[in-house]
This record gives structure tokens, sequence and C-alpha cells, in this order.
């Protein structure tokens, strides 16, 4: 098994984890944590996919400046992803809060008012 | 545009702004409403006396029209008026008596609630009536023929809270429309076969020549006469105008004997040399005139009720007047008309003199009220009654004589037979009136005995509202009996004008024919005197000793129960049948489709069941479905 498959399989992993917690768990906030763990996976993939495309296998440093710039976009990619998902948390949260105190709850099995 | 079309337009015009300004906005006003209707008419009056001296005298004839709707790029329909002789003459009859009978009625129906109303239907019917009479379209006089048969409609059914009015006034309208289909068929056929409908361009298509077929004249001619037999209450078709007398007796006097059920046979008159080219028409039409007028005449010989009787002579000498046409004068049926809407109106005016002050229609009942105190109605009836039985020099004889005159020259020796026994019928149930209203009985016991037992029931249907007003009822009275004096010796003037072809006859031109009318007439008349006038008559006709034959004759010949056990049966079942299909099939299939939809919607709104995570799931589920099945079979390796 190559580094990057270890890297992928790691990033399926945590993805599935992520899915089944959004699926599974009531909570909007256990929701939203269930989310970010998803968005981690896809961070990881562009990482380590990004290696594959520089040549230089993930978790070697490159040795010259330039020679490694893909995967360096890779790494500048990720970090975006982190900044967009901390807005994100910031705005869920905040809906979170309005909903809370609007229905009293944050429990989606109590928010089904577009029932048919 | 001349001086005469514009008389012909004012003529119209007039009714139609009365109408629209009293049920608009006098309603509530009964006085000014009345004064309205009577100017609107006193206008229209004007304007057909002025038509007759400038159109009739001269004897002038004139088309004005215009084209209202393209048939294709050669034919158009042309609306317009035609002006001459027969139709202005007819304008000044409609215009008198309906303007009379506005005058009448400011007396007849003082106090009553919907005074203005009856106005404002008078001056419909005034403006429908000269419309029709005045059109020189056929589509136009079917739109106006409509239009005095929805007047007629309003008029009779005038007390609609009352049951008996309003099921007459029903009666009435789906009788005559009966007729009409026949009317509009017959004018449908004829556009389509000339592509227009103009008058003057039928009645010269029909002639030899011609662009009609003899078979189409035929066919049209007898559809035609369908709407003539329902409008002028003929053969099988009139037991709606007996019925008709549910309405207030002005409305009688007008509608229902002088001038609306006049219009069939106007209409033959004004078709007349089309009709002509269709004698097997003429010859069931006269057949069917005679038989109509025989059979109404032995009804009006047991009826009771004093309007009934005059319902049943007007049937009668309408009947009179399409014989006098069928056998091909025009200016014998159409002065019969003439006169008839003189001396019958008087009739009807006379009878509501008495109904008013005895609060019943029973002529027995009318009598025991004192009826000779009543100076005006007494004369009224009286004149009224010599020239309807035709005793010389009341205008009636005149054109009586005309019209059996006609048809001695026309008919065969068994239909003249016919037609002088019907005159001789008709003086005696014209005198058995006379005597059983007018003749005081020995103190009038006996007369309160025959008359009490249903009088009730009738006297509560007029005039119980009503009272006083006889000043302006009296005067027309006196106008109407001093015209039946008159008119008569218009006979040669009319034949001048119509029947120019025709042997001219002198007013008094007395020949074998008239002796034996006036002797027949004298007969009838001695035996209603036997029966009814002599002091100790026995006041029972011949015709009411049989029980059989009083019923035969007193139930219209038992024809309105044929329709009931019949027409009236079945069309019942199609109706019920087709309530049944609208009900259940067709309300069945729109249920039934709005259920479905319903229950579909019902059925797919399982699907949002509102948990946001159970549309995550399938938004994931079909995902992986799509991705699988596109990397098995897609372009994804």
């Amino acid at each position: 098994m190559t580094p990057l498959a270890g890297y992928l399989t790691i990033s399926v992993a945590l993805f599935c984890i992520g899915l089944y917690g959004l699926v599974q768990r009531r909570s909007l906030i256990a929701m939203l944590i269930a989310l970010e763990l998803m968005l981690a996976a896809a961070s990881l993939n562009v990482v380590a996919l990004t290696t594959l495309a520089a040549g230089t296998p993930a978790g070697v440093v490159p040795r010259q400046i330039g020679a490694g710039h893909a995967s360096s976009v890779g790494q500048v990619v990720a970090l975006i992803l982190i900044g967009v998902a901390a807005a994100e948390a910031a705005i869920a949260l905040s809906l979170f809060v309005a909903i809370q105190r609007y229905a009293s709850t944050i429990n989606v099995e109590d928010l089904s008012e577009l029932k048919g | 545009m001349t001086g005469p079309t514009l008389a012909a337009l004012l003529a119209q015009a007039a009714p139609l702004a009365a109408w629209v300004v009293v049920l608009l906005g006098l309603r509530g006003r009964a006085r000014a409403a009345a004064a309205v209707a009577i100017a609107g008419l006193a206008i229209s009056f004007a304007a057909s006396v002025w038509l007759v001296v400038a159109v009739a005298i001269p004897d002038r004839s004139l088309l004005a029209q215009t084209v209202f709707l393209p048939v294709d790029a050669s034919h158009a329909l042309a609306f317009g008026v035609l002006l001459d002789p027969l139709s202005t003459v007819m304008a000044l009859v409609v215009a008198t008596i309906t303007l009379a009978v506005m005058v009448y009625s400011t007396g007849y129906m003082r106090g009553d609630p919907g005074f203005a109303r009856y106005y404002g239907f008078l001056a419909l019917f005034g403006w429908a009536m000269q419309g029709l009479v005045l059109s020189a379209n056929l589509l136009q006089t079917l739109v106006f023929w409509e239009l005095v048969g929805l007047a007629s409609f309003l008029l009779i059914g005038f007390w609609f809270d009352r049951p008996a009015p309003a099921a007459a006034a029903r009666k009435a309208f789906l009788m005559t429309r009966v007729g009409d289909v026949g009317f509009l068929l017959g004018v449908l056929l004829l556009i389509r076969a000339l592509g227009l409908a103009t008058i003057p361009d039928v009645v010269a298509a029909a002639g030899a020549g011609g662009g009609l077929s003899p078979r189409l004249v035929t066919v049209t001619a007898a559809l035609l006469l369908m709407g003539v037999i329902g409008k002028s209450a003929q053969g099988p078709l009139f037991t709606w105008l007996p019925d008709a007398m549910e309405g207030p007796t002005p409305v009688s006097a007008l509608l229902h004997s002088a001038t609306m059920v006049a219009a069939g046979v106007y209409l033959v008159a004004r078709l007349h040399p089309f009709f002509l080219a269709a004698p097997a028409v003429m010859h069931a039409l006269l057949y069917l005139a005679l038989a109509t007028a025989l059979a109404t005449a032995t009804m009006a010989m047991v009826a009771s009720d004093i309007k009934r009787v005059l319902a049943y002579s007007t049937i009668s000498q309408l009947g009179y007047m399409l014989m006098g046409l069928a056998a091909g004068s025009t200016a014998a049926g159409f002065f019969h008309l003439t006169t008839h809407a003189g001396f019958k109106a008087l009739l009807f005016l006379s009878a509501g003199i008495f109904i008013h002050h005895a609060h019943s229609n029973e002529m027995r009942e009318i009598n025991a009220r004192g009826a000779l105190a009543q100076r005006a109605g007494a004369i009224g009836l009286v004149a009224g009654s010599a020239a309807l039985a035709g005793i010389i020099p009341f205008s009636g004889y005149f054109s009586k004589e005309a019209i059996l005159g006609a048809v001695g020259v026309a008919a065969g020796r068994w239909v003249v037979a016919l037609a002088y026994l019907g005159a001789g019928l008709t003086a005696y149930y014209a005198f058995r009136m006379v005597f059983l209203t007018l003749v005081p009985t020995n103190g009038g016991t006996e007369a309160r005995r025959h008359g009490g037992t249903d009088a009730p029931a009738h006297g509560g249907t007029e005039a119980q509202t009503h009272g006083g007003g006889e000043r302006a009822m009296n005067w027309t009275v006196q106008v109407l009996a001093a015209l039946t004096l008159v008119l008569g010796y218009l006979g040669p003037w009319f034949g001048a004008r119509l029947s120019p072809g025709e042997p001219a006859h002198g007013p008094f031109a007395i020949g074998l024919g008239a002796v034996a009318a006036l002797a027949l007439v004298a007969a009838g008349i001695g035996l209603a005197w036997h029966e009814f006038g002599r002091p100790g008559a026995a006041r029972i006709g011949f015709a009411e000793r049989i029980p059989a034959l009083a019923g035969f004759f007193g139930d219209n010949w038992y024809l309105d129960r044929l329709y009931r056990a019949t027409v009236i049966r079945w069309a019942t079942a199609l109706s019920r049948a087709a309530h049944w299909n609208d009900e259940r099939v067709v309300n069945g299939a729109t249920d039934g489709l709005a259920n479905g939809t319903v229950g579909g919607g019902r059925l797919l709104a399982l699907v949002q069941n509102g948990y946001v995570q159970a549309y995550l799931a399938v938004v994931v589920t079909l995902i992986a479905v799509l991705a699988a099945v596109l990397s098995r079979f897609g372009g994804v390796r």
C-alpha cells in the first residue's frame, strides 16, 4: 500500500464517519461537527492528491523551492477550506441560536414544520 | 334619412327610452313612471299617425336599411325599417291600443305595489311590438318576436307571487317557444338559401323566376307557420292563451287579444305572396284555422269566467283572420285584424271595469254585484259584442263579411258552410256573455248560488288592492266603443292598398252571403236570448246541460290533459334522465377526477415528512446509486 492510498483510506473513513454522524445524530450541533469531519476528509483528499500531481510523494518535503509548487497549491486550498469551514461554523451556530430562540429546541426531529 | 324613416325610428325609440327610464330610475315613483311611459307612447302614437299620413294614405312603399352583418362577399344582413300601408297601419293600431291601455291602467292598476314596474313592462312591449311591425328583415322580426314574447311572459306573470299567474306565464313562454323553433329554422333556411332575409327580397325570391325552388318555399313556409301558430294561439298550441288571462285585464286587452297574438297574423300578411307561393301550406292553414275557430267557439260557449270567454273568442277570431289570409286575401285578413284589435280591446277593458267593481271574473258573480250600474262598461260590452258577433253596422260585420267572401271564393262548399256556422256560434257565445253579465236576475239569489261557490277563490286573483280611478277607465272604453262604429268603413281603403287585384265591394254590398251570415247571427242571438236573456230563462246553455259535453268544451277539449299525458310526460322523463346523467355521469366523472387528484396528492405528501435527515439520506443514497451506475455503464472509468 502506497502512502497515498493510506491518506485516501483515512479520508474515506473520515468522510463515512462524518456522513454517518450527519444522518444519525439528532442534535444540530452534533450534525455540524459531523459535517466538519466530512469537510476535513475533503481537505485531506485535496492535499494528498496534489502531491501526486507534483510527482512528490506525500510526506516528503520538497528540496527545492518551486519544485513541488503543485503540492503547495493543495496546501493553500486546504488552508482556504479551513477558513471557509470556520466561517460556515460561525453562520451555522448563529442560525442554531436563532432556531433555539424560535422553537426552543435544536433537535431536528422536532423541526419538521415543512411536513406535507 | 328621410322624414318617414325618422318617424319610424322615433316610434320605436320613444317607448324604449321610456322603458329604460322607468326601470332604471323610477321604480319607486308610480305617478312619474306612468307619466313617462304614457309620454313615450304618445310620441310613438304621433309618429305612427304621421307615418300613416305620409306613407299609407298616398300608398307608398319605402325601405331604409343599414348593412349590419355580412354573410359572404356579395350578401349581407341589413337591418332597417320597411314602410308601406300594411306596416304603418299596424304600427298605428299598436300605438293606439297601447296608449289606450296605458291610460286605462292609471285607473285599473291604481294602488298596486308594482305600478311602476307594470308601466315599464308596457313600454317594453310597446317598443318590441313597434320594432316587430316596422322591421325590414326577418331576422330582425325574429328578435322583436322573442322580445314581445318576453314582455308577454313578464306581464302574464306580473303577480308572480301567486302560483297561478307564475305557472301561466311559464306555460305561455314555453308553448310559444315550441313554435318559435320552427320560425328560427325557417329564417335560417332562408338566409342559407338567399344570403339575406330582407322581406321584399324574400317575397320576390319566392315568386316565379325567383331564386327559390318550390320545395324550399313550401318547407320554409311550413316552418315559419309554426311560429305563427304558436304566437297566434292556433291549432294544437292554443291552450296557453286562456291561461294567460291570469295577467291583469288591461294586459289581456293589449297583448293577448289586440296586438301581440295578432303578430302571427301580421307576419303571414307581411309575407303573404311568399306564403301564397306554397299553396299546400296555405291549404293546410285554412283547415287548421277553421278547426281552431270552431273548436274554440265551442269552448267559449261553456266558459263561466268572462275573461276566458274573451280569450277563446280571440283564438277563434285569429282563426278567421288566418282563414282570410289562407284564402288569398291580404286585405280581408288584415282588415279583420284591425277591427278585431279595436273591439276586442274594448271588450276586455269593459270586462275590466266589471272585474274592478265586482272583484271577480265570474260572469254570474259580476251580475249579482250589479253590473248595470257600470254604465260605460255596459255600453262597451254591448258595442264590443255586437262587433264581435258581426251585427251591421258595427266594425266586425264588415271585416267578417270580407273574410267569408274571400273564403267563399277560394274554398270548397263545406269549408264555407262551417265558416258561416262559426259566425253563428260567435254570435251565440258573445250574447250569452252579454245576457249573463248584464241582464238582472230575479233578486239575484240564484246567480249568487251559482257564482258563489268558486268566486272567492277566483275573486282574490284580481283587483282586490285596487279601487277608484273610474274616470280614465270609462273614458278609454267610450273612445274605443265609438271606434267600433267607425273602423268598419275602412274596408275598401284596405282593399285598394293591400289587395289591389281583387274586386272591390262596397261596405253595404249585401249579397246572398251577407244575408245568410246575418240570419245565422240572428239565430245565435235568438238562442242566447231564449236561454239566458228572456225573463224567467234557466240561464243554462244547451251545451252546459250535457255534462260530458260541458266537461269536454270546458277543459280545452282535453288537449291539456293529452299534453300532460304525452308530451309533457315524455319531456319530463327526458329531463329526469338528463338530470340523472348530469348528477351521476358528468358530476361523477369530475368528482372522481378531483378525488383522485386529492388522494394522489395525499399519498405523495407522505414523502415530504419534514425530517431533514431523511432527505439527506435519500440524497446520499441517490448519489451513491448514480455513482455506481455511472461507473458501471457511463463514462467514468
